[in-house]
């Protein structure tokens, strides 16, 4: 497999580390916490999810990508994901 | 046709990690180091510098005239703009000409090196045989130029003289 760098282009999976689901965010205070640490959906279908580009530019990026198929529909910088 | 592979090291050279503080662009870095830099991985001469595109605001910079105060040097010019890091004792450069090198060094990369997809002015971070590496083209010779931690550099030549011998 190959994952869509947004500053390297297209590199083989294996310079990346996976991180899993993009989608939980931090909660403020306690409540919450206990869902974002532990609980998470396993799609079948787009997702999207953290890779970290360890051998490249050692940036977080943010892949779309189809759980199914392994289509990739896209990439972005993490940094430009956060809300 | 000159001769189909040379292998040598860079030896004294100035090395540098810059990155841009956050809302700093390429051309602000570029314009303190006097030298136009890659907006995203590529190589770029200018003069005395060289620059290489590592990520996102990252840069390595190197020169030629001498590793003593390159790095304190620019931390001085950057202040407020970038951090700089000193990295001429980190990293062995290597340089490979000639019109085998590009199948040596395709041997090692799984990035498309035809003229076509990487051509002087390229650069890239990857990896060779499970070592970290940083390389350029600079001419169509070709010739390229791979940094890697200098800790490595013996695994890394060793890799090289074992494709070498194979051509
Ligand atoms: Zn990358």
């Amino acid at each position: 497999m190959r994952l869509p760098c947004p500053y390297c282009g297209n590199r083989d999976a294996a310079e990346f580390v996976y991180r899993g689901d993009a989608a939980p965010r931090r909660p403020d205070g306690e409540a919450g916490m206990f869902d974002y640490v532990y609980l998470r959906d396993n799609r079948a279908g787009e997702m999207r999810e953290l890779w970290y580009h360890a051998q490249g530019c050692r940036n977080w990026i943010v892949v779309t990508r189809d759980t199914v198929t392994h289509e990739i529909h896209g990439s972005e910088l993490a940094r430009d994901n956060k809300r | 046709m000159g001769e189909a592979l040379t292998v040598s090291e860079r030896t004294g050279l100035g090395i540098a990690t810059v990155m841009a503080r956050r809302g700093v662009d390429a051309a602000a870095i570029g314009a303190v180091l006097g030298c136009a830099l890659p907006g995203g991985p590529g190589w770029r001469n200018g003069g005395d510098l060289s620059a290489i595109g590592t990520g996102p605001g990252t840069w390595l910079v190197m020169t030629e005239t001498g590793s003593g105060d390159f790095a304190e040097d620019l931390t001085q010019r950057f202040r407020g703009l970038a951090s700089v890091t000193d990295q001429s004792s980190a990293y062995a450069v290597f340089r490979l000409s000639g019109h085998d090198a590009r199948t040596l060094l395709q041997r090692g990369v799984s990035i498309d090196l035809h003229p076509a997809a990487f051509a002087p002015g390229s650069a890239a971070t990857s990896m060779i045989s499970h070592i970290g590496v940083i390389f350029w083209q600079m001419d169509d010779a070709p010739t390229y130029e791979v940094a890697v931690f200098r800790s490595l550099a013996g695994s890394f030549r060793h890799w090289l003289d074992s494709v070498a011998a194979t051509l």
